[in-house]
């Protein structure tokens, strides 16, 4: 939004320096008449542009963790898989809620409600598996439901609130006006950190 | 026309160079032999085969123009022709010689390049100063001057021919196309097989299926029994309209039977020939990727024979075994573990000539790698020297020097567990650090490859006489069977390979000694202890033997398993022993890169997901765990348990990371996100200790630190930096700011912190 409005203003401005021409009238080559015609007509296309088309979106999965809503964006994702059964690994650090069975490939399943201390939550049918991935990476997101797909204007994120419970900015994107936070689903996949790697117990 | 002709010369130099590897092996191992000196006729079979290879050698080469080989194989050709002649015999240093111009022709086949003329004239040139040497015969004239001039010799090509005419006639024609072999690149093969072994899910998915429609029936059955009861006069008088529907239940009820016993029994067949099919296919296809040990051996006598003479000793190796086949993906991965045990062997066995007399043995050492398929499928590798053997006192001191384990710890290992020390990274009991070896790296980077294949290694020495590395692996990567057992609610896989045997014992017959359980099995005494509390599983009581306990305590039977790893032989408790099944052992995702105790999962017929377990990791774990269950016993739970710690850093999982490992340690974790969010909270918090990241937003660590030590209530309480910077300037400014340690996430490892945390409290 803010945006927007410095580029309305600043085309005002420029409209702002064609009033003061007229005193000029006399002086101006057809040419040069022309070329500031030509302008003007840009600045005004520009401007309309701006205001509708040239708007930044991505597609985001909107999902439950506990009480909050969270979203992720959709070009990360290989699929949704309902989690019908998972195997828990021992040994391994709790955010891991364990393994599952993809067709036959073995995909590990974090629980990100680890990672933002919300309360536990029985698992269900809802339960769904959010596999995202790039070159590099991939692994699934326990999700408690999948609520919808949207598009969400980037320019109207806001920075999350440092919350006092946990949440950091590192796994956040930002938060949209109707209180979705937007995971930085690149940041989650490069993030070594995430990554199990036990030489020794 | 000109990029065909181009292209279609590429493609020839490619089949060339396949080909030419294929001579320059022969050619070498024909040497090797040949230098040992073997008896007359074995000689003559010998000469005649290496001067076979170098001829067909330079056919090859001159098809693809590339002349200086050609020119080398000419003069190798001329020599063994009259070797062949004249029984004449070759002395080391013209075996040199030779040996040299065969590593140049191999350099220039896997260059696809030339060398300088001017060295290739060199080697020429003292290549047939050998026979000059045993021209005291006459030697017709004609051949003289072929022989020094071989180039243009060479490329006029046939001319020279005629000259040994008993060769050639034999031989030109004699193309290597052997019947009923073709080749195909390997790269073609590897998703063939993939795809084979896939197969394997469906097989055991067939298995469950038919078990499932056997289920089906025996419900029927039921229902046919139940609705039988119906059929009674008693019923059928009292209302018609019932008994109607009873007859129509009757019949749908007979011939829904029919049909699933039909089903069923197409089913079973159906699951038999698929399974029988799978499991031919997939023989038929590992054993097109079954290669003979020979495949990795080739180099290997003249690799011996060349390190030895470097350091100046004499060392000849023999290997038996040759024609065993073997996965080829073992093979690769077992290449370079096979040569540094060899570099071992001559680099710390070895000794030079002198040294070997005095202690009354050939001047010239003996190294034997004999490969042998167990009954059970197995891979067995013995690689043994007749050098000075490994003496345990120096391994004893090596390990105190280079930090492995302290005296105390030391004193507690038996002799074959001290000789075992020699696989742990950082040993070396060399003085002096070589390129061949003394870094520490080599036998533990073995270790960890054969581990690796599913394989285990152990080693035996008697000093004075030799060493021998005994090695152990699956003949095949596929066939890994495994067994399924269960411990309370979790199911593992535990391969068969390290399973000695299964054993259910009266719960009694466990004996605890020095605080520690053990059982008498074959007259041994093991060790035993709960796999669930080796995994850190808990089985929570129920259906465990505590429970039982308390009514049959006498009689409650337990099951055990007996693994085996390397020379260690632990008894496991498990609460039940599913079934010995074959396995498909996946990876567990990009994200769980390695898993202490797991190697990896598998998928069973119902679709449930199974850990396998790691028995190298399990052993290791089963060793420690009564050490730090003693431990923790004795002192940490009371004075550790109420200790509030505050855990600050920027990333969430290094947050999460650190609060799990202190809370399982039995502290109180608060978290914040950085300096500032730190601050506030320590005002209000009575922590007994921080442990913060630097690297953070808004204030850093040194900052915090630094502004806690200003504020008069804050000025005691101990900090602990943990973070990535590595420097030596910022470990001192931590110092400075007042910070009670400083440790580098490099070098960060739970127990560090710990220990860390422990001392400061």
């Amino acid at each position: 939004m803010q945006k927007a409005m410095f580029e309305r203003n600043d085309i005002r401005s420029k409209g702002n320096s064609q009033h003061e021409l007229p005193d000029q009238k006399n002086i101006l080559s057809p040419e040069v008449k022309h070329s500031i015609l030509k302008a003007r007509a840009q600045a005004l296309a520009v401007e309309k542009n701006d205001a509708a088309g040239q708007k930044e979106f991505m597609e985001v999965i909107v999902f439950g963790l506990a009480t909050e809503t969270y979203g992720i964006e959709s070009k990360f994702i290989r699929e949704v898989y309902p989690l019908k059964d998972y195997t828990a690994l021992p040994g391994i650090p709790s955010f891991v809620l364990g393994i599952v069975n993809v067709r036959g490939q073995i995909v590990s399943v974090i629980d990100f409600k680890k990672f933002f201390n919300l309360p536990e939550k029985g698992l269900g049918e809802l339960n769904k598996v959010i596999i995202i991935r790039n070159e590099k990476m991939e692994f699934g997101i326990l999700a408690d439901n999948i609520n919808d797909a949207r598009s969400i204007a980037i320019e109207e994120l806001q920075t999350p609130p440092v919350s006092t419970n946990g949440i950091g900015a590192a796994y956040l994107r930002g938060i949209t006006g109707d209180q979705i936070i937007i995971l930085d689903a690149q940041r989650i996949l490069e993030d070594r950190d995430i990554i199990i790697n036990q030489e020794s117990t | 026309m000109d990029k065909k002709d181009e292209e279609f010369f590429k493609r020839l130099q490619a089949t060339f160079r396949v080909e030419a590897e294929e001579h320059i092996r022969e050619l070498t191992s024909g040497l090797i032999e040949l230098e040992k000196a073997p008896k007359f006729e074995k000689a003559s079979e010998l000469i005649e085969a290496i001067f076979r290879e170098a001829h067909s050698l330079k056919g090859a080469a001159r098809s693809v123009n590339m002349k200086e080989i050609e020119s080398i194989c000419q003069v190798l050709e001329n020599i063994f022709g009259k070797i062949k002649n004249e029984h004449i015999s070759l002395s080391a240093e013209q075996f040199d010689l030779i040996y040299k111009a065969v590593d140049s022709i191999s350099k220039m086949v896997s260059d696809g390049g030339t060398i300088a003329p001017k060295d290739n004239r060199g080697l020429i040139n003292q290549l047939q100063s050998i026979i000059q040497t045993h021209a005291q015969r006459k030697i017709v004239d004609e051949q003289t001057e072929s022989l020094k001039n071989p180039l243009k010799e060479a490329t006029t090509g046939a001319s020279f021919e005629n000259e040994i005419p008993v060769a050639t006639e034999r031989f030109i024609g004699e193309k290597p196309i052997q019947a009923g072999t073709v080749r195909i690149p390997i790269s073609k093969l590897d998703p063939l097989f993939l795809q084979a072994e896939q197969m394997i899910q469906y097989k055991i998915a067939a298995i469950q299926r038919s078990s499932e429609m056997k289920d089906i029936n025996g419900l029927i059955g039921l229902w046919k029994t139940e609705q039988k009861k119906w059929d009674s006069p008693r019923y059928s008088e009292s209302i018609t309209g019932l008994k109607k529907i009873n007859d129509w239940n009757n019949e749908r009820l007979k011939e829904l039977e029919t049909h699933i016993i039909a089903v069923t029994h197409a089913l079973e067949t159906d699951q038999r020939s698929l399974g029988r099919m799978i499991d031919d296919h997939l023989e038929s296809m590992k054993s097109v990727l079954m290669l003979p040990v020979s495949t990795i051996t080739e180099g290997f006598p003249k690799f011996v024979r060349d390190l030895a003479r470097s350091q100046g000793k004499e060392a000849e190796l023999v290997v038996q075994g040759k024609e065993i086949e073997v996965d080829k993906r073992i093979l690769e991965e077992l290449k370079d573990p096979l040569i540094h045990l060899i570099r071992n062997c001559i680099d710390h066995g070895i000794k030079k000539p002198g040294e070997r007399e005095c202690l009354n043995k050939l001047p010239q050492g003996k190294i034997t790698m004999s490969f042998n398929a167990t009954e059970s499928r197995h891979l067995e590798i013995r690689i043994s020297d007749d050098g000075v053997g490994i003496e345990p006192e120096n391994v004893r001191k090596a390990a105190i020097k280079t930090g492995i384990l302290d005296k105390g710890s030391l004193e507690k290992l038996n002799p074959n567990e001290t000789l075992m020390l020699v696989f742990q990274s950082g040993f070396s009991t060399s003085q002096m650090i070589t390129d061949i070896s003394g870094r520490g790296l080599g036998l533990a980077i073995v270790k960890e490859k054969v581990e690796k294949l599913g394989g285990s290694v152990s080693v035996e020495s008697s000093p004075g006489v030799g060493t021998t590395f005994h090695l152990l692996l699956p003949l095949t990567l596929a066939t890994f069977r495994g067994i399924l057992t269960r411990i309370g609610n979790h199911w593992v896989v535990i391969p068969t390979i390290n399973v000695e045997r299964a054993v259910r014992v009266n719960q009694k017959e466990i004996k605890t000694v020095e605080s520690r359980e053990t059982i008498l099995i074959d007259g041994k005494i093991l060790k035993t202890v709960r796999l669930g509390n080796v995994l850190g599983i808990t089985t929570g009581g129920n259906g465990t033997p505590t429970k039982k306990n308390h009514s049959t305590k006498h009689d409650t039977f337990i099951q055990l398993l007996i693994l085996v790893y390397a020379d260690k032989r632990i008894a496991f408790i498990v609460d039940e022993i599913i079934e010995e099944c074959q396995i498909l052992v996946k990876e567990l995702g990009k994200q769980l890169t390695r898993v202490w105790n797991i190697s990896g999962a598998t998928v069973l017929g119902s679709g449930k997901v199974v850990p396998v377990i790691n028995v190298s990791d399990l052993m290791k774990s089963a060793t420690q765990t009564d050490l730090s269950i003693k431990e923790s016993k004795e002192k940490e739970i009371e004075t550790v348990m109420k200790s509030k710690i505050l855990v600050i850093d920027d990333s969430i999982t290094s947050r999460t990371l650190i609060k799990n490992i202190l809370e399982s340690a039995g502290y109180l974790i608060e978290t914040a996100v950085d300096g500032v969010d730190a601050f506030t909270k320590t005002l209000i918090g009575g922590f007994d200790l921080i442990v913060s990241d630097i690297d953070m937003p808004r204030m850093n660590g040194f900052e915090l630190t630094a502004k806690i030590r200003k504020d008069k209530k804050l000025c005691d309480l101990p900090i602990v930096l943990v973070t990535a910077l590595e420097s030596r300037e910022d470990r001192e400014r931590g110092i400075d700011v007042g910070a009670n340690a400083y440790i580098v996430k490099s070098s960060f490892d739970q127990s560090n912190l710990l220990e860390v945390i422990k001392k400061l409290l």
